[in-house]
């Protein structure tokens, strides 16, 4: 390859401008680096000052919950967990005991905890054991140094005043999850951030957006390890720079008189259910409890994932509201409904009379009565009252299914009653149409006799049963449900009041209307009537029992005595009242799983709510009752002594004040309105 | 016939001499790069980088030994064995970083894409060494170059590696302009890319990569999308003042300000300890080496030869300027590394081969 030297030579000319090219290349590359370091060097530099500082999320406290007469139902509470850093932690063999004796805990445990994290970074800190007491922490502090790696570290706690008591109509909060982030943010709109809590179940979830109010930030100065130095303020060496303060999340009044609340659950205690106090002139709730419970704090306090899961084991499903949640054969309860749709439609009247021997035949079967040997001669006012089943199956005989349909429809029952709280469900009310849809089969007449009496298909929540007899109690106005009074600020302005709501009113005739209440009456008051042992002293209420099968059981098992089948089998104790009956206030309605009786389970409930709330609420009319007690009334007496000596209604007791669990006032509005606005607790 | 005294004799120890000194530097910065975060996944990298600095410098010396007419007779299959490679990235490749651009040997991770820069260097030089040399080359001279490098070029853009991509295109356009390519046709491809590069910008980029263009032109739209990188750096750069912060004082990288810190940005890190001062003794390096290799492809006697150093120069150059030009905003942000600082593995090897390769054509340069 001769002379090929001379060919590379001839490259010579493109080699130079290479050169050019990379010299210039370079020049350019100087000169932005001169522009950047040196022209502007000096901001630059304040910039990177800038970027020394960490932007650190500050969290706002979550809006309060009270009752109606402002007692704090739910409260952050700083708790403090024992820490160890891995990487601080030196001489194991003198920190570890000396901290195991301070926590009054093993070691051993200690080690443990410490070897079950080795697998992640050592500055990651491993909690050994968490809500640790003032006294704990105090030592901890103040023995710091004999402690290297050890430290405290405080997280708020939701607490909740009375534990269980409201668990599912207040909610818990829990971290939301890394799965369900995304989610979340499309449905709210809101940017939930990674390690944010989020109301689960009741207020806490419905007012979440409410309650949870905005986070602010604080810029710290941090390390080169990114650790914190000290908190930065604008006046700082730092210009410009702005720290935004939290906005604390907004408190929610509710209707719930923690009183009566309270008076419910102790009566419940013990037994699965629910029981309902509904105001019958707003819809208002008074008292709505639903057992078995979970202690909403312990979702709070980091137990979450294992308490969770034996909540969502619990074959008793204590996660669930039985109170909207859940619906169940109303049974007896529901007979008012069917008496109501039989008078007004002409298919009996008062003089109508059925004789009830034991059971009632209709196309080749037998429909029992619950009482093997009969009612004898009843009407209207006596059916209801003794509960007879043949009388209402005379009437399902003759009365189409669809007018029970449309009359159960008005007083709220087989749809949501709109309550603002989480996954209510409708119960049901079935019609012929309904049916058709469902099974492809025709409506059956015998189906129609066990709807009548509030078996088969007929399906109601507690809320809507307490709906029911609020709407009996008014005569025919069915007010919308509602547990939130008003949303208010931390400076006590009222954002949101939410004003009771009527859905709709109808009419029912004065007649049906008087015989209704009289059947009422004499069954929690009269002889022989099945609420009459559930009368308590100082209470005068309207009442019906319920007791509704869980299964069906053959010819030969009904008789058997309920008390003596397999818990499971047992029937369904329901009961519905409302109260005073002269000049009724409130409704309740008490549902008592495989309670057997509807007196004996849900009697005293309904008498224990009755009562907390009449006693509180309206004292001067108690006093008339309890002057009344032993005169033995009946329901014409009492309408006409009400005539004659009219107490006024008016609720007594209606506080502005706050006051914590322990009823310490945290908040005067007499203070306030003066100008002295007051955050912190009154000493 | 070897002579292994009167080869380290003649031996050219410039090439490896300088580049060991960059990479000292880098490794430094690097240490300071990554120490400074404290415990963390990327504290023991300086260790892992100064591996693959030994495994590289041995097999690069290995190669400074191979005459240059093999690296000739190498030259096709090792263009095949490259392409093939790119094949298998894209059909079992691991991904990275929302690409894919890895294929592991065991427990070793190898870019194809890197061996592809040499393989091309190779091809390129044989293929032109073929033709007459007096020649100029125009469009007809360019159809067969140009498709050998189209096609790896093209397999890496869709890995999805732009950068690489985009280098490789850049490393053969620079080989053929030496090749003295006409200026005439210079002028038309430079109308034709215009009008390309408007098209492909509008149709054929993926989001990310417009993105990163539309923030280049304006890294404050979007201060902590993706003009967050573009700013940062120039916070980091401009930050070093003259006289830079000091060896273990950057406070960008360390704070995790600036991601990617120990790969693309660590020009950002050594401007921002080191200051201007810092920059211009480490630019110096570099045109140090580029001086020498421009200065080797004149003084070699194969044109063959001539090209390959040109070719590993293109390599350098291409890298160092695009790196350093996007780290200090001059031009879009694509992953480049910086030659011989930035942490990786497979790019230390190549450079290292690259300096075996020109070494080896330098010794032989003696020989008569």
């Amino acid at each position: 390859m001769f002379g090929e030297d001379d060919l590379v030579k001839s490259h010579q000319e493109r080699a130079d401008i290479i050169l050019n090219i990379i010299v210039v290349c370079f020049a350019i590359l100087l000169a932005r680096l001169w522009y950047l370091q040196i022209y502007h060097g000096k901001m630059f530099f304040n910039y990177s000052l800038e970027n020394r500082l960490r932007k650190d999320v500050v969290r706002a406290p979550r809006g309060m919950i009270f009752s109606r007469n402002n007692v704090l139902l739910t409260h952050n509470v700083p708790r403090f967990d024992a820490i160890i850093t891995p990487q601080y932690l030196e001489g194991d063999d003198e920190t570890i005991p000396y901290l195991a004796k301070i926590l009054e805990m093993p070691a051993d445990s200690i080690i443990k905890t410490l070897k079950k994290y080795q697998g992640q970074a050592k500055y990651l800190p491993v909690v050994v054991k968490k809500n640790i007491s003032r006294r704990e922490v105090a030592i901890i502090e103040t023995e710091s140094s004999k402690l290297p790696g050890v430290s405290v570290e405080t997280f708020i706690s939701r607490e909740y005043t009375d534990k269980d008591t409201g668990a599912h109509l207040l909610g818990y909060i829990s971290e939301i999850s890394q799965e369900k982030l995304p989610r979340l943010r499309e449905r709210d709109k809101y940017d939930y951030k990674q390690g944010d809590f989020i109301g689960q179940g009741g207020i806490e979830q419905q007012y979440d957006l409410e309650i949870r109010g905005e986070d602010g930030y604080q810029f710290m100065e941090v390390d080169a390890r990114g650790r914190a130095r000290r908190h930065v303020t604008s006046d700082d060496l730092y210009s410009g720079i702005d720290n935004k303060p939290p906005i604390p999340g907004k408190n929610v009044r509710l209707t719930i008189d923690r009183d009566v609340q309270l008076a419910a659950y102790h009566a419940l205690e013990g037994k699965d259910g629910s029981a309902i106090a509904i105001d019958v002139e707003s819809g208002e709730i008074i008292a709505m409890v639903s057992l078995p419970a979970y202690d909403p704090a312990n979702f709070s306090t980091g137990l979450s994932s294992n308490y969770w899961g034996s909540l969502v084991m619990d074959d008793k499903r204590p996660l669930r509201d039985r109170s909207i949640q859940e619906h169940y054969s109303p049974g007896s309860t529901f007979k008012p409904l069917t008496a109501i749709a039989a008078l007004e439609e002409g298919i009996v009247d008062e003089n109508t009379k059925v004789v009830c021997n034991g059971g009632y035949r209709m196309g080749g079967r037998v429909f029992h009565c619950w009482k093997k040997e009969g009612h004898g001669v009843v009407d209207v006012v006596r059916a209801l009252k003794e509960s007879c089943d043949v009388y209402f199956y005379s009437i399902g005989n003759k009365i189409d299914i669809d007018v029970i349909y449309k009359y159960a429809t008005l007083f709220g029952m087989g749809q949501r009653s709109g309550i603002i709280l989480p996954r209510e469900t409708s119960g049901l009310i079935p019609n012929q149409e309904w049916k058709k849809k469902r099974t492809g089969v025709e409506w059956q007449k015998g189906e129609t006799l066990s709807c009548v009496i509030g078996q088969s298909f007929v399906n109601v929540t507690p809320l809507q049963l307490a709906m029911f007899y609020a709407t009996m109690a008014n005569e025919g106005k069915l007010w919308r449900p509602h547990v939130v009074k008003e949303v208010f600020s931390n400076s006590g302005q009222v954002l949101k009041r939410v004003e009771p709501e009527l859905i709709h009113q109808f009419k029912i005739s004065r007649k049906t209307m008087d015989l209704v209440h009289e059947a009422l009456f004499n069954t929690a008051n009269a002889q022989g009537g099945t609420a009459g042992a559930s009368k308590g002293v100082g209470i005068q209420m309207s009442a019906k029992t319920g007791t509704a099968q869980v299964i069906s059981f053959s010819a030969d098992k009904i008789f058997n005595k309920c008390e003596n089948q397999e818990y499971k089998y047992r029937n369904n104790g329901l009961f519905a009242a409302y109260a005073p009956a002269g000049n009724p206030k409130i409704a309740v309605s008490v549902v008592v799983e495989h309670g057997c009786h509807g007196a004996s389970a849900g009697g005293p409930v309904a008498k224990a709510m009755i009562s907390a709330y009449m006693n509180k609420y309206y004292p001067s009319y108690q006093k008339k009752i309890m002057a009344q007690e032993n005169s033995k009334m009946t329901w014409q007496q009492i309408v006409e002594d009400n005539r004659l000596n009219p107490v006024p209604m008016i609720q007594e007791t209606d506080t502005k004040d706050y006051y914590d669990e322990t009823g310490k006032l945290i908040r005067s509005f007499t203070l306030e309105k003066a100008g002295q606005v007051q955050t912190g607790p009154l000493e | 016939m070897f002579n292994f005294r009167e080869e380290l004799k003649r031996y050219d120890y410039s090439f490896f001499g300088i580049c060991s000194a960059i990479f000292i530097i880098g490794i430094l910065n690097l240490y300071s790069a990554t120490h400074s975060q404290g415990i963390g996944p990327e504290e023991g990298l300086y260790k892992t980088q100064l591996v693959w600095f030994f495994l590289s410098w041995v097999i690069g010396i290995f190669v400074s030994f191979i005459q240059p007419k093999n690296f000739f007779r190498l030259a096709y299959p090792g263009y095949l064995i490259s392409v093939v490679l790119l094949a298998m990235v894209l059909v079992v490749g691991h991904s990275a970083l929302g690409g894919q651009r890895w294929i592991g040997f065991g427990p070793l991770k190898f870019q194809p894409s890197e061996l592809t820069k040499i393989a091309m260097v190779l091809v390129l030089a044989r293929w032109y060494s073929k033709a007459s040399p007096e020649q100029e080359i125009g469009f007809r001279e360019l159809i067969i170059p140009f498709t050998m490098t189209f096609i790896p070029a093209i397999m890496i853009i869709i890995q999805p590696d732009l950068g690489t991509g985009m280098l490789v295109m850049l490393i053969f356009f620079m080989i053929t302009f030496y090749r003295k390519l006409k200026w005439k046709t210079i002028t038309i491809i430079a109308v034709f890319a215009m009008i390309g590069a408007t098209v492909v910008y509008n149709f054929g980029l993926r989001d990310y990569q417009k993105k990163r263009i539309t923030t280049f032109i304006d890294p404050e739209f979007d201060a902590k999308g993706s003009g967050y990188n573009a700013i940062q750096s120039k916070i980091a750069i401009g930050s070093g003042q003259f006289f830079g912060k000091g060896f273990r004082r950057s406070s960008q990288g360390a704070l995790n300000y600036l991601p990617e810190n120990h790969t693309d940005f660590i020009f950002a890190i050594f401007n921002e300890e080191h200051g201007f001062v810092g920059s211009v003794f480490l630019i110096a390096l570099y045109l140090a080496l580029f001086y020498r290799l421009l200065w080797l492809a004149s003084n070699v006697n194969k044109i063959f030869d001539s090209v390959v150093v040109v070719g590993v120069l293109a390599i350098f150059f291409c890298h160092t300027m695009i790196n350093m030009g996007m780290v200090s905003g001059l031009m879009p942000i694509v992953g480049v590394p910086l030659p011989l600082m930035s942490y990786g593995g497979s790019n230390l090897l190549t450079f290292g081969i690259c300096c075996g390769v020109v070494t080896s054509i330098s010794n032989a340069r003696n020989l008569f």
